[in-house]
Formats: C-alpha cells, sequence, structure tokens
C-alpha cells in the first residue's frame, strides 16, 4: 500500500515520521493512471483515422517532372525536307554540299526567331537532289524523286502557278507516309525569279538563279514558312489559338440589321453553308470539329460613333473606335446550347448599317478606307461591315423593303471572312510571304487552308495543349497540397493519371512525327487535365474543418486529459517521494 | 401508236407542270412567321387586361433546313438538343382572380398560371432518358431565363402526372417552383427571343416598371414540335410567347360618379403603359390591337342603351358601335369580329381591331377607351369555383381541403348537364411534396355538406405516393358530381414529417409551399368562335377560337413545418461531452483516492494546528457565554431535528412551487 505507514505503535526514536516509510511504495494507483494516458494515447490514431477525409493520391512528382520538362524545351517535332535542283550544273555542287549548306542557312533563319513552341527540332533532315537533264544524283536515302519528270511539264505556260501545284502534288505525293517538305529549283532562262508556295507541301522557285541565292531562298522557304507557318510579328501568337480544350469550334455567323425601319436584309445561308463552308469545315476536321450556326438579328445598333466625311463621301469609323463597336447589350450573339462545356465560339459578324449611318466605312490609321471594312477581335471573332446598295438612293419609304444579300455579296462576304478566320488562327490573309530574299506567292487553296498550314497549325495547337495542360495540372498540384482538408475524389485522381498518360503518348507521337495523332493526343491530355482541375467536387472543402472539429472535441478531451495528465504527473511525484522515503529508511536500518 | 405516244408525252408534261405548281404553292407556305398582337379588356372590377401575343413558326427542318431568319436560335436548339415536343414555361406573379377576373374564357384557361414557376415538357425520347433529358432541359432553361428553374432536376420536386394533366403519359414531366420571384430578369431573356425584342411593335409598350406593378403579372413561352415525328405532315415548330398582366388604369383624382354610381376608369394606352406604339416590328406579319367586350358586358352595355334611348334620341347600329351614349374610343376600329356559335346566349362578345401598321414615329398609335355611364357587370365563371385550404393545427399533422363551389350563376345547371346526362365531371391533378405526408386512404368526398361514400363520386384515380427524400406524392382523380350541386368538398389528412437539418432551405421559418392543384372541367370548352374564316390566320384569334378545357389553378398552400434549433448538434455534443468528462474525472478521482490516509492527515491536522481565526473566533465564543474551549467536535445533532429541517425545507419548496404554478396561470 502506498501509503503513509500508520501511527507508529512502537515509538522508534530513529523513525522520522517526515521523511522515512517502512514498506515500499505501491505500484497499482501510478499504474492506473499511466494505463488511462496510454489508452488515450493509443486511442488517438484512431480518432484521427476516423475524421480524417479522403484524398485520392496524386502523381505530384510526375506532374511536377511535366511541367517543368514543358517549361524547360519546348517540345519540337522532327522535319524533313527535300530541296531538288533541276537545271543545274552537276559538276558545280555536290549533292552533300547543297544539303550541308541549306542546313547551315536554317540555323542561321532559326536562330533569328528562338525556338517557339511547335516548330522542328534540330535533327532536321535534308536531302538534295540534282535533277539535270544527263544524270540525276541524290544524297540521302529515301528520295524518291523522279528525276526528269518536271521536263514533261511545259514551262511556257507561265501563269498556270494551279496546274503546276497539281502536278507537282502528283509527283511528290508518292511517299505518303513521312511529311516531306520540298523545295523545286528549276533554272530557266526567265529574268523574273519566281517563288511559289503551293497549296500542298511543297514550293517552287523558277527562274535564273544560282545556287547560292538558291539556297538562301530554299531555307528560308524550309524555316519561315513550313515551320513557322509564314507569321509576322504582330499577328496572333499560337497560343491563342481559337480552339476549345475539347477541340471543338462553333462558328456563330450573324446577319445584324442596325435598323430594321430602314430596310431588312436576309441571306441564303443555307447555300454559304453548303457550298462554301463545307470544304473549310472538311479541311479543318483533322485539327478541330467545327460546326456552324446562323441567325439574323434586327435592331441591333452599334455602340460607337461614326461621322460623315465629304471627301469620302460615306460615314466613317476609325480604328480608335474599334473597341466600342460592338454592343454587348444589343447584340445578342452568344447563347448557343452547342458550345457547352470547353468548346469555343467565334462569331461572324455581318452589320448592316442603318440609313442614317449609310454608306458605313472602315478608316485605318494611314487614312485609307479599309477594303474589306472588316476587323477581327482576338479570340472573339470577326465584324465586316456591309454598305447594302440601297443605301445611296436615299428614299423614304414607308414600309422598310425586303433584301435578300444576293450570292454574288454573299460570297465576296465570305471571302472576308475567311481571311478573318485565318488570321484568328494566326495565318497571313493577305497570300504574300516577304521575307529576306524576296517575296513568295502563297497560293490560297479553295478549301481556306493549305496542307502544310495545316501542319503548322497542328503541330502547335499540339504544343499549346501539352503546355496548358501542363500548367493546369501544376496549379492543380499546387492547389491540392495547399489545402489540406480538401476532398479528393477518385474520378480526379483517374483523370489526372490518364492526363498524364496522354501527355507522354503526346511527347513520343511529336518525336515520331505523328502530327494528327500527336494532336489529338495533346487534346485528350488537356481536356482531361482541365476536366479534374474543373471537376464539381473540386472545391468541395471539407465542412468538417479543423476548427470545427476542434469545437467538437475539445468539451470532452480538454477537461478529461486535464484529469488525466495531473493524475498521472501527481502520482508519479508521489511515488518518487515515497520511495526516497523507504531508501532513506533502508539506509537507515542498515 | 404516235397518238398513244403523244397522249403519253402531254400526261407527263400535265404531271411535271402540276408538280411544278404544287411546289410553288408549297414553297409559299414554307417560310418564317412572325405575328404580334394584343388583345386589352376592360375588367369588372375597374382593371384592365393587356395580353400580349407573339408567335413564331418554322417549317420544319427536313424541308427548310437548319438556318433560320426569324425564328430564335437558342430556342432551336434546345428543342433539338433535347427533343422535346412540347414545352409550356410560365413565370407568374400575382393570383388570378378567377371570381373576379373570369374563369371561363380561353384566355384565364390558359394563361392563368399558378404563383412563381410553373413548367411542363413533352419529350420525344425512349421512356428510360425522359428524366434525363427533363434534367438537362431544366439547366438549359435556368441559364437561358436567369430563373433557379435548375432546382426542378431534383426528382424530389417534378413529377410524371399519367392522365390528368395531359395525355403523355410517360414522357411528361411535369413542376413548380411556387416561391420563384419573376422580375425583369425573367423578362428581358423572354424578350430577347422576339425578333425585334422590345425596340419596335407592339411589345414596345412593354415599360418595365408599368407592367410589374400590376395585379397579376404572367409571361409565358409554349412551343410544340413535331421535328422527330415519322409521320410525314411535318408542320414545323410553333413557337408561342404571351405576356398576360393587369393593370389598374391611373385615375387622376376622385372617381367620377354619374347618377350615383361609379364611372369604369377611362384609359389609354399610353396611361396604362405610358409609352405608345409607333408602329409594327418590321419583320412581322400582322400587329394588331384587339379592345374585347364580353358577352355579359355587352349585354349590360343593351340594357343601359335602351335606357338612355328612351332619354336621348338617335338610332344606333351595330355599326358605330365604338361612338355612342356610354363609351367612346379613340380611334375607328379597322374591323369588328363577332363572336358566332355561341347559341345559348343571345349576346356574344365582341372584337374591335386596329392595324399598328400605318403608324409611325410622327403619328404614333394610342388607343383610348372612355366611358360615360356607369356600367357593371360580372365575368363568366366557371361552372364551380376551386379553392384549397389547410385544416389542423401544430406541427404534427393537419389536413388539405379542396373545396369546390357553385359560382351561382346557371350555366352549370345548363351547359354540363345537358351534354352529360346529371353528372359533371372534374379532373383534379395535385402534387405534394413528400415531407407532407398525406394518407390517401383518408379521403373523404363531401357533397353539399354530406359526407359520401368515397368511390362512388370517383370514377377514376391514380395515385403514387411519396417516397421520402425521392418523389413526391401525385393524385390524379375524376370526380363525378351531381348536376345541381351547390358545394362539394375533398378532403386529405396527413402528417408532417421531419427534414434532414441540411433539407431546410435558408428561411425555414417561413414554411414550406405546396404548388398548386390543377382543377379542369373537362365537360366545358372555353373558345370563341368567330364568323370571318380569313381571320383564322391570325394567331392571337386561333388562340381564342382554340378548344380548351376550362381550367384552373388553386392556391399554393403554406405548410409551416418543425423548425429545428439548427445550433441543437453543437449544444447537445458540448453537454454530452461534459457530462462525460465530470463522469470520467470523477471517477478517475475516486479510483486513486487514498480515503484513510487522507483522513489522518485531517485529523492530525485539525489537532495540530487550527486557523488563528478559528481559534480567535472559539476564544471570542468561550468568553462570551462563559464555557470553557472546548476543542471542535463533530456536529453530530440529533436526527429527530434533521428530519424537522428537512421536512420544512421540502414543505417550503413545494409551497413555493404551487404558489408560483397557481399565480401564473
Amino acid at each position: 500500500m502506498a501509503e503513509i505507514s500508520e501511527a507508529p505503535s512502537t515509538l522508534d526514536p530513529d523513525f522520522d515520521q517526515e521523511n522515512m516509510r517502512k514498506s515500499k511504495p505501491g505500484l497499482k494507483r501510478l499504474t492506473l493512471s499511466l494505463a488511462v494516458l496510454f489508452s488515450f494515447l493509443l486511442g488517438l490514431p484512431f480518432l484521427l483515422k476516423s475524421i480524417e477525409i479522403y484524398r485520392s493520391p496524386l502523381p505530384f512528382r510526375e506532374i511536377d517532372d511535366l511541367s517543368t520538362a514543358f517549361e524547360s524545351s519546348p517540345i519540337l517535332f522532327p522535319c524533313h525536307f527535300r530541296a531538288v535542283f533541276v537545271n543545274f550544273d552537276p559538276n558545280s555542287y555536290t549533292a552533300d554540299q547543297l544539303s550541308i549548306s541549306v542546313q547551315a542557312h536554317m540555323a542561321k533563319f532559326a536562330a533569328k526567331n528562338s525556338l517557339a513552341c511547335g516548330t522542328c527540332a534540330s535533327n532536321v533532315t535534308v536531302s538534295v537532289t540534282l535533277d539535270s537533264n544527263s544524270n540525276c544524283i541524290s544524297n540521302g536515302n529515301n528520295v524518291d524523286w523522279k528525276c526528269g519528270a518536271l521536263n514533261e511539264f511545259k514551262f511556257a505556260e507561265k501563269h498556270e502557278d494551279g496546274l503546276l501545284d497539281e502536278y507537282l502534288a502528283s509527283l511528290c505525293d508518292n511517299n505518303s507516309g513521312a511529311k516531306v517538305y520540298t523545295v523545286v529549283v528549276v533554272k530557266t532562262e526567265q529574268e523574273e525569279v519566281r517563288a511559289v508556295v503551293g497549296k500542298y507541301r511543297h514550293a517552287w522557285i523558277m527562274g535564273r538563279i544560282f545556287e547560292e541565292e538558291a539556297i538562301e531562298k530554299i531555307a528560308e522557304i524550309f524555316v519561315n514558312v513550313f515551320v513557322n507557318g509564314g507569321k509576322e510579328e504582330g499577328l496572333i501568337h499560337g497560343e491563342f489559338m481559337p480552339l476549345g480544350a475539347d477541340g471543338r469550334i462553333v462558328l456563330s455567323f450573324n446577319l445584324l440589321n442596325a435598323d430594321p425601319h430602314n430596310w431588312i436584309y436576309d441571306w441564303d445561308f443555307q447555300e454559304i453553308d453548303e457550298n462554301l463552308l463545307s470544304p473549310v469545315i472538311d479541311a479543318l476536321k483533322p485539327l478541330a470539329d467545327v460546326s456552324v450556326e446562323s441567325q439574323v438579328l434586327y435592331h441591333t445598333p452599334k455602340s460607337s460613333f461614326s461621322f460623315w466625311d465629304d471627301r469620302l463621301d460615306s460615314y466613317i469609323f476609325s480604328t480608335k473606335d474599334l473597341p466600342f463597336f460592338v454592343n454587348s447589350n444589343e447584340w445578342h450573339l452568344d447563347t448557343s446550347v452547342a458550345a457547352g462545356g470547353l468548346s469555343k465560339i467565334l462569331q461572324f459578324v455581318v452589320y448592316v448599317p442603318s440609313a442614317k449611318e449609310c454608306p458605313l466605312q472602315l478608316q485605318l490609321p494611314n487614312g485609307e478606307i479599309s477594303t474589306t471594312n472588316g476587323f477581327i477581335s482576338p479570340m472573339w471573332g470577326g465584324i465586316v461591315v456591309w454598305n447594302p446598295s440601297a443605301c445611296l438612293m436615299d428614299s423614304k419609304i414607308k414600309h422598310p423593303l425586303r433584301y435578300k444579300i444576293s450570292s454574288e455579296d454573299s460570297r465576296k462576304l465570305f471571302e472576308v471572312f475567311m481571311g478573318q478566320l485565318r488570321q484568328l488562327f494566326g495565318l497571313k490573309s493577305d497570300g504574300l510571304f516577304v521575307g529576306a530574299s524576296g517575296t513568295s506567292i502563297l497560293l490560297a487553296s479553295e478549301r481556306g487552308f493549305s496542307e502544310w498550314e495545316l501542319d503548322v497549325l497542328s503541330r502547335q495547337h499540339s504544343c499549346f495543349n501539352l503546355l496548358q495542360c501542363g500548367t493546369t495540372l501544376g496549379s492543380l498540384s499546387r492547389l491540392v497540397q495547399s489545402l489540406p482538408r480538401m476532398i479528393i475524389m477518385d474520378d480526379i485522381g483517374k483523370q489526372v493519371k490518364y492526363s498524364l498518360e496522354a501527355a507522354r503518348l503526346t511527347l513520343s507521337n511529336a518525336s515520331l512525327g505523328i502530327y494528327d495523332a500527336s494532336a489529338e493526343s495533346s487534346r485528350q491530355a488537356r481536356l482531361l487535365a482541365e476536366d479534374a482541375f474543373y471537376h464539381p467536387s473540386m472545391m468541395s472543402v471539407s465542412y468538417y474543418s479543423f476548427e470545427h472539429c476542434f469545437a467538437v472535441y475539445s468539451p470532452f478531451f480538454l477537461p478529461v486529459l486535464l484529469h488525466v495528465l495531473l493524475a498521472v504527473l501527481r502520482e508519479w511525484k508521489r511515488y518518487k517521494q515515497e520511495s526516497k522515503k523507504y531508501y532513506a529508511w533502508k539506509a537507515k536500518v542498515k | 401508236m404516235g397518238i398513244w405516244g403523244s397522249i403519253f408525252l402531254l400526261f407527263l408534261i400535265l404531271i411535271s407542270t402540276y408538280e411544278s405548281f404544287a411546289k410553288e404553292g408549297s414553297a409559299e407556305e414554307l417560310n418564317e412567321e412572325f405575328t404580334e398582337g394584343l388583345l386589352l379588356r376592360p375588367l369588372p372590377d375597374r382593371k384592365v387586361l393587356a395580353h400580349f401575343h407573339f408567335q413564331s413558326s418554322v417549317p420544319p427542318t427536313r424541308t427548310y433546313g437548319r438556318h433560320h431568319h426569324l425564328f430564335p436560335k437558342s430556342i432551336y436548339q434546345l428543342i433539338n438538343k433535347f427533343r422535346v415536343r412540347e414545352m409550356e414555361l410560365s413565370f407568374t406573379q400575382g393570383r388570378w382572380n378567377y371570381e373576379r377576373w373570369g374563369g371561363y374564357d380561353p384566355i384565364s384557361s390558359s394563361n392563368a398560371k399558378p404563383p412563381g414557376v410553373e413548367l411542363w415538357a413533352i419529350f420525344d425520347v425512349p421512356l428510360d432518358q425522359v428524366d434525363a433529358s427533363w434534367k438537362n432541359l431544366t439547366h438549359a432553361l435556368s441559364g437561358l431565363f436567369c430563373a433557379s428553374i435548375n432546382f426542378l432536376e431534383h426528382s424530389t420536386s417534378y413529377s410524371a402526372p399519367q392522365w390528368s394533366f395531359r395525355s403523355f403519359a410517360g414522357k411528361l414531366r411535369y413542376g413548380t417552383l411556387p416561391r420563384e420571384a419573376v422580375c425583369t430578369e425573367n423578362l428581358t431573356p423572354w424578350l430577347k427571343l422576339l425578333p425585334c425584342r422590345d425596340k419596335a411593335g407592339i411589345s414596345a409598350l412593354m415599360d418595365r416598371p408599368s407592367i410589374y406593378r400590376g395585379y397579376y403579372h404572367s409571361q409565358r413561352l409554349h412551343f410544340t414540335s413535331d421535328e422527330y415525328d415519322t409521320a410525314k405532315s411535318n408542320s414545323g415548330i410553333m413557337l408561342e410567347q404571351t405576356l398576360t398582366v393587369v393593370l389598374q388604369p391611373n385615375t387622376l383624382g376622385a372617381r367620377a360618379m354619374v347618377s350615383g354610381k361609379t364611372l369604369q376608369p377611362s384609359w389609354s394606352l399610353s396611361s396604362l403603359f405610358g409609352r405608345k406604339v409607333h408602329g409594327k416590328c418590321s419583320v412581322s406579319k400582322s400587329s394588331n390591337v384587339y379592345v374585347q367586350f364580353e358577352q355579359n358586358l355587352l349585354s349590360e352595355l343593351k340594357e343601359v342603351w335602351k335606357e338612355s334611348e328612351e332619354s336621348e334620341r338617335g338610332i344606333l347600329t351595330h355599326n358605330n358601335l365604338w361612338t355612342n351614349p356610354i363609351f367612346e374610343m379613340s380611334a375607328s376600329p379597322h374591323r369588328i369580329v363577332k363572336e358566332v356559335g355561341n347559341s345559348q346566349q343571345e349576346d356574344s362578345s365582341i372584337l374591335y381591331e386596329f392595324s399598328v401598321e400605318d403608324f409611325n414615329d410622327s403619328e404614333p398609335f394610342d388607343l383610348g377607351l372612355k366611358w360615360k355611364l356607369p356600367v357593371a357587370w360580372s365575368c363568366q365563371q366557371a361552372p364551380l369555383r376551386a379553392s384549397r385550404f389547410l385544416m389542423g393545427s401544430g406541427n404534427e399533422r393537419g389536413a388539405i381541403a379542396i373545396s369546390l363551389k357553385s359560382s351561382g350563376n346557371n350555366n352549370t345547371q345548363r351547359v354540363g348537364c345537358s351534354e352529360n346526362g346529371s353528372q359533371l365531371r372534374i379532373d383534379i391533378f395535385q402534387v405534394v411534396p413528400w415531407y407532407v405526408k398525406v394518407y390517401y386512404h383518408t379521403l373523404k368526398v363531401f357533397i353539399d355538406g354530406e359526407l359520401q361514400s368515397t368511390m362512388e363520386n370517383i370514377e377514376k384515380m391514380h395515385i403514387s405516393s411519396s417516397e421520402d427524400k425521392v418523389s413526391p406524392g401525385v393524385m390524379e382523380m375524376i370526380l363525378r358530381l351531381p348536376c345541381g350541386v351547390k358545394t362539394a368538398a375533398l378532403t386529405l389528412e396527413f402528417d408532417k414529417g421531419f427534414l434532414h437539418i441540411d433539407e431546410y432551405p435558408p428561411d425555414a421559418n417561413q414554411g414550406f409551399d405546396i404548388p398548386s392543384a390543377v382543377v379542369s372541367f373537362t365537360d366545358f370548352q372555353a373558345s370563341i368562335g368567330f364568323e370571318d374564316n380569313f381571320l383564322n390566320k391570325l394567331p392571337i384569334l386561333n388562340e381564342l377560337q382554340e378548344r380548351k378545357h376550362v381550367i384552373c389553378y388553386t392556391e399554393v398552400l403554406l405548410v409551416p413545418l418543425t423548425t429545428p434549433d439548427f445550433s441543437m448538434p453543437y449544444n447537445v455534443i458540448t453537454i454530452t461531452c461534459t457530462v462525460f468528462a465530470l463522469y470520467f474525472g470523477s471517477l478517475l478521482n475516486a479510483l486513486r483516492r487514498r480515503v484513510g490516509e487522507e483522513e489522518r492527515l485531517l485529523k492530525s491536522k485539525a489537532a495540530k494546528k487550527r486557523g488563528p481565526l478559528t481559534s480567535i473566533l472559539s476564544k471570542l465564543f468561550a468568553k462570551l457565554t462563559g464555557r470553557p474551549i472546548k476543542p471542535p467536535e463533530t456536529p453530530s445533532a440529533s436526527p429527530s431535528s434533521i428530519n424537522y429541517k428537512v421536512i420544512v425545507k421540502v414543505i417550503l419548496v413545494a409551497g413555493m412551487a404551487v404558489g408560483w404554478q397557481y399565480y401564473f396561470r
């Protein structure tokens, strides 16, 4: 018994009642208090387990690796080029020499515009074929240029670019597997040197041209046209390509009648859709899933002012007014059930001005009148002001007349829209490429986009998709790590996993040079990443927060733990004190 | 052979020309159309009913294509995405006063709607996809109309009526939100669907403060589509938008009195709406304004006319009905349309048609109606007046009662019973949320105050009882009442359920709404037939002419449910934990207590030293009493005295309690 001993029956003079005891102090109460304390400590993990929230494990390290990898080095694709020299002297240069000097020039051009996303890696292959009447020399392994084939083509018809384009396409189309960009240089007796970029993956240069000049031109066409898409500074950056995360675009065409009291214009959009738009949609199919819708709206005035200019005999709005042109209060363009989720809408607006502002012209900063009378707003769409022919008549009609935009006019309008769409995608719309070594003509495809342009777009698209995917996953992982009480469902974990897998697949596809597949898988990666980030359960931070938990459990645990701890402390102190007494007595007895 | 050949050729030519003619003829019809109209009607209680009607129609996609010039794109996409065959959405504020504003005309049957939002839709999808389509549709509409229609997504808030509401069993879904507040944010997207919005035409009258100041406001959107019908004769999509408002004309100063009776207030478009019509919407096919005089008003007018004819001279024919001694209209009507086919009464309602086409900004159209003689009339009533109320008190149980009262005029006996033997058929459709647990076996039917055996009067009944947190209870019923019935009542008892703490809305103390019940009199058709056949092309007249059952909606009921103290769970946790902690602490202390030792310590302490204060006190006490100082002893009072004290205390407390009770009763 760990008690202070009973009053001593025999008065021992040596026995100090205060400081000694004869019996060993007991352990019963100490063990009891310790047992209670330890059982509490053992129960603690179970309690913590019971108030735990579910967090699906996310591969944080892989995400970080991926996003840092994307940021440090842009995704580059391997590219194959081929230069064909026709009618050149085979003795002056060998094919290998030509190939090396073309590559050197290409490196020079590529250095000028730093390695942008979606361009070609440094491992470009340039094969050169020298095709002259007598012999045909080529370096590289997979060159299947049909030598002497061009001689069959009659160059007499000089301006038949389209015919030559088709002919070259039939020549180059033999190797359908890898995408090879070809430049054919034909030495003729003409003074003027013409450089034309075709609708497919080839270009040709004709005229009296020497090797050095030709090499520089070839290198420029390779780098600046075929790889970079003929872009200039100031055009829309590839990052802002108007493509939804799910690869869908809705092209919404709107005909706005500013004031139907004056006149009402209508269009036959069915015809435009069938005849003019469907080839473009087909052409864009590998890149995006395009859907088209249209509407006609009435009573939609613009919200900027225009003024009358006597010299130009029309109402003028200048480029300064463009930010205020779109009247978002009155132009209700944007309700579309088709554009649900992450897809992108591009609005194309035909604005028919009212009688009191007709004809309405756009004045460029240099004082000239815009020929297209339209403008684009990046990521939003394009606007064309179409002045009706009736506006000059200035007749006071009581009842508005209904007109139909003639098919000629609608074709013109559509051409402007096509140019605007190309600009929105970051491509050139004027059909000319002005380089350091001269101007090249870009042949316009009747499908709106030529094949090499689509290649450029799909390369850029997959690259920026991957970048976007990396940043999205990076912010997801940062968010998740910064909020420890956030519930993460299994769905999110799965989406992140699949997104990472798709990103890896894209990288492997890109290194193999399969553009379409890499665009597809990059889109998948980005879509999954964004789905994970915007998952409805994402921000469901547990309502049962730590403060809440503390408030619920503290009324029980605070007083109880106080009791237990105090009991343990007291018993421990007492045990030490009593055992000291006992040892003092023992020492005395001895 | 040659003759036969030429005949055959002729035949071919004939056929081809015929076909081309047919094509031209059909091409004429195949076009989008938009029409607008406004119907104004003076109401007996000095108010004016204004009913805006807009209709857009589009030929089927198969022949016309999917690009439209007038039809709203968003509605077309909605129909195509969710494959909706028919849908009606209404936003209503205020309650239609069936007694004063009529219950037997086409406008009250199709445009008197329950307060808040009502949505029903029929889908053209397989049966198992209907619910999914409904959910998506509610979300789309919610975004389109800036309303919380998405709350109709939960299976507790919508139902699938079998036969009483419409006859598309299985593919019809019906839901209401009685507490939805309706305001301009719902009207603006609704106006966006009109080609001219409120910029031109009749819709320019919709001045927001004026139309929301009214007593009743109901905006409705209804469309039918047969895009997915396999039948060949498709008519395309028909979108009908109506806005029904009941306004009080501004009568400046005191009410005008003529010979002791109050004159009806005179009004004009500008005094009602604060705006005028500046011509029609340029793309609309027709835009007319109608003023309707009901048959009761007309017969009343004739009475007054006869009286005044004696005093005033002049023979008044029907032709100049718009300027007469009783009332005067500011413009001469374009045309007068009379109702036909109402053989029971000799008087039939009359419509004055005004076309706004010839008006423009310089001379806007402002129709006015000025009363010169007092007229009093009453509207045509539905055969029975339906109302619904709650019975019982307390938070535990109650009863719902639907009462049907004869509206007093005689058309019950005449119409209902001549057509259908001696019975009056009434369809009732009622949806009750799951937390109001209705016991359908307690259904009682009272006719003229007497309890009837239930099955005698119920011809058909379909009940799907509610399931907790899954589906609401639906009751559909066909009631047969004898002909000369004065009153009829249905009662149903219910228990109030308990909701989970999460399921209470933010304003839980306000109570919960039971949506309106729909009472329809299927024997009665509310329609106005018109004499001119060529007028049938005007949609607003078509709407009036369409034969529809007389329908009325009952009141929304407000059921108070037990509202918990929302801080209660935490209080319970705290108190329980405190009790547990106390118990645990005392148990632990008891376990490690050393009783013997403590006693000994106490004794030794007491023996050794007493506090200086107590010793001084005891000394003082000893001095005062003259007794020697006693060592403190254990207080051992006699047990009898303890008992006595305890008893006194108990009696005191009991007396106080009794006094308290008595005093505060």
